[in-house]
């Protein structure tokens, strides 16, 4: 039983980095926007679009600029649609955003069908890693390092850049920034834009294990919400834990109760809030109070 | 004073002159208004899911319902006709757009029923709204056991008579199975009939997993599959979700090693996967590249690649065939009077002699064989999946003993 536990447990690990990468977008877009963006998970499906697109053309190296240009759009769709949420109620954002990911839906399904479109690992990463009991695909162990490197980087990013410092500052206070002179309408714009494309980097990971077609959005944006409820609003280290966490339970509850395996998050979650209303590491955001 | 459009003023007495002048133009146009009531469009309902995983099979279902239309040059009876295509979000929904359908749209019948969890509520509104409701996807067995009404035919063989057409292939296998099936009525309906022919041959079920619908990991799945060493899987889990789970099996290094079979996929779960991670044994209604096609099908299948450019999926042709029954048993019954539609698609005959296709009185499901396909050892074009491993049943006088006994299936027909 160990052997099966601990190799749930890896399988577990790596399904919650995948669930972080698409949380942490949405994390850092409420964060500084104050926007629920209801469409986010179709960011993740636009990058597995646009990685396919660029595969099939370039081959696998060209997947690098998917979540580039899944940023690109992000940052399109905020100057033409989110800026106008802005002092708007959040139910708003919520409506707006969510009709947003009905039409990104309707345009993947025009242009490429509703039918679920191949695409098949990378061949570097074929094949599997038996590490005594734990057994674990060479594409998972490649998507998990990936998922930690780039956590690091968006870590470091945050605190000793500039821009990250304004970043940091715009969340809790942007009156302020802009006070200081900070153009702030161009930072929400990049923002908004670095959040899709984090969603966008999940997309190209997730695409060659799941399936990509035009509603694979459905599968990405509660538990993203979930995660970042559990993590706490706007908090990253909070989305990076919650998100591990969530992986890790569904994993083991696949294990012992199957049934329950995709509901198990929203029960993790009713508990947490029970415990600590705020999410794990949630503070009180004098903006969002 | 009145001013018209381009600013020039009209006097009352010129008003009044134009008022008569179109007054008496009307009756010019009677005879035309007239052939118009006359040529009013026969309406059919279509009411398949446009949203969520099911919606890849649904499209293909209702290219294949627009096919069998344009086959008549959009006419049933000498008039025109046009399809109304309604979603089905939901079992609740589905009814209510069924209910759309028959009260604002005023179609005289409806195709549709894309989920059996949808078709089983829109079934039950069929009833009540006393419409004809050709069902051309679901297969839980209760749509034609204790569900059955004298309004629902359904197009698509029940999960227990595929279970049953397919056993003898799977005891080949061995007789240690894993059951992984969706929680929900197919699922549910596929491990309880396959669980039964497994202990009648005396086997052992080793796993069985009831999986959520739209589940994105199975790795942890496959893992357990793996710890229990099966001789086979016996899946159960429906489009997108099969899709998925191949793509996994073959990354975790599973493809080969255990046999994957599932009853009533679409052509379309299986194009999904790729070429690399396809695999298992299934049944199937129809094949675009099946040889023993009769002419009829071989012709919509290449009117269907010349439309859309790519090949028929089965659900094309279970759109296509529940569509042609209904407009013909229309054409026959020369009437859209939902009591007449009834008796003539009750009295509607298809396919060939050595496969022929009719619906039975006594539960309204549609009679006809089934293929057994395997995925090819080496698949090289990505259309084209299948070898066609048999036609089940052999003979085409063992259909009514192998669909059972309607009554013995619980259906009385109300």
């Amino acid at each position: 039983m160990l052997d099966v536990l601990l190799s749930q447990l890896a399988a577990g690990l790596v399904l919650g980095g995948l669930y972080v990468l698409i949380a942490i977008g949405l994390s850092i877009i409420f964060g500084l926007l104050g926007i629920v963006n209801f469409a986010h998970g179709n960011f993740f499906a636009l990058g597995a679009y646009f990685a396919l697109t660029l595969v099939q053309t370039f081959g696998w190296p060209a997947a690098i600029l998917a979540p580039l240009l899944v940023g690109v759009v992000g940052m399109v769709v905020e100057r033409l649609l989110i800026r106008q949420l802005y002092d708007k109620e959040p139910l708003v954002s919520l409506i707006i955003t969510f009709a947003l990911a009905l039409m990104i839906e309707a345009l993947l399904r025009l242009v490429y069908g509703g039918i679920g479109q191949p695409f098949d690992q990378p061949p570097l990463f074929t094949g599997i890693f038996l590490w005594g009991p734990v057994l674990i695909s060479k594409y998972r162990v490649m998507v998990f390092v990936l998922t930690v490197a780039l956590l690091i980087g968006l870590w470091a990013f945050m605190q000793f850049t500039p821009f990250g410092r304004i970043l940091r500052a715009g969340s809790r206070d942007p009156e302020m920034v802009g006070l200081l002179g900070i153009r702030l309408p161009r930072v929400l714009t990049a923002v908004f834009g670095l959040g899709c494309a984090l969603a966008g980097v999940a997309g190209v990971l997730a695409a060659p294990i799941w399936v990509v077609t035009p509603s694979m959005a459905e599968v990405a944006t509660m538990p993203a919400f979930v995660v970042v409820t559990i993590g706490g609003l706007g908090s990253f280290a909070g989305a990076v834990i919650a998100g591990l966490m969530v992986g890790i339970v569904t994993a083991l509850t696949s294990q012992f109760e199957p049934q329950a395996a995709n509901a198990v998050m929203y029960v993790f979650m009713a508990v947490i809030l029970l415990l600590r209303p705020r999410g794990l590491l949630g503070e009180r955001w004098e903006r969002f109070e | 004073m009145i001013r018209t459009l381009h600013g020039r003023a009209m006097t009352r007495r010129q008003t009044l002159l134009g008022a008569v002048a179109l007054g008496a133009a009307a009756p010019l146009g009677m005879p035309f208004i007239g052939n118009t009531a006359a040529a009013e469009p026969i309406k059919i309902g279509l009411l398949l899911a446009k949203t969520g995983d099911i919606a890849a099979q649904a499209e293909y279902l209702a290219n294949g319902s627009y096919l069998a239309l344009e086959e008549r040059g959009n006419t049933i009876m000498g008039r025109p006709a046009e399809l109304v295509w309604y979603d089905e979000p939901s079992p609740q929904g589905s009814q209510q757009n069924m209910q759309k359908l028959v009260q604002e749209a005023k179609v005289c019948a409806v195709l549709g029923g894309s989920l059996s969890s949808n078709a089983l509520a829109e079934q039950a509104t069929a009833a009540q709204l006393k419409i004809p409701f050709v069902c051309n996807n679901a297969a839980a067995t209760a749509m034609n056991g204790a569900n059955c009404n004298r309004y629902t035919f359904r197009l698509n063989t029940p999960v227990a008579t595929q279970a049953a057409m397919f056993a003898p292939y799977l005891m080949g296998y061995g007789k240690k199975w894993y059951f992984l099936t969706a929680a929900y009525a197919f699922g549910q309906d596929i491990a309880k009939s396959f669980k039964e022919i497994l202990s009648k041959a005396g086997g052992t079920i080793v796993g069985d997993d009831s999986v959520p619908l739209n589940t994105p990991d199975y790795s942890s799945f496959i893992l357990k599959i793996r710890a229990a060493k099966p001789d086979m899987i016996l899946g159960g889990v429906p489009a997108g979700d099969l899709s998925t789970f191949l793509k996994q099996w073959n990354e975790m290094g599973m493809k080969g090693k255990i046999p994957v079979c599932e009853i009533a996929i679409g052509d379309t779960d299986i194009w999904s996967v790729g070429t690399e991670a396809a695999t298992g044994l299934y049944t199937s209604l129809w094949w675009y590249k099946n040889p023993a096609n009769p002419p009829d099908e071989q012709k919509m299948a290449a009117d269907y690649l010349k439309k859309y450019g790519k090949p028929a999926a089965d659900k094309a042709w279970m759109g296509w065939l529940a569509a042609k029954s209904l407009f013909e048993s229309i054409d026959a019954a020369k009437s859209t009077e939902t009591d007449a539609i009834i008796k003539a698609l009750e009295s509607w005959k298809g396919g060939t002699a050595e496969n022929p296709y009719s619906w039975r009185k006594g539960d309204h499901q549609l009679l006809l064989k089934n293929l057994v396909v395997e995925v090819k050892p080496k698949v090289t074009d990505k259309w084209d999946y299948f070898d066609v491993k048999g036609m089940v049943p052999k003979t085409a006088g063992e259909l009514d003993a192998v669909f059972g006994d309607p009554v013995a299936n619980g259906c009385k027909m109300t």
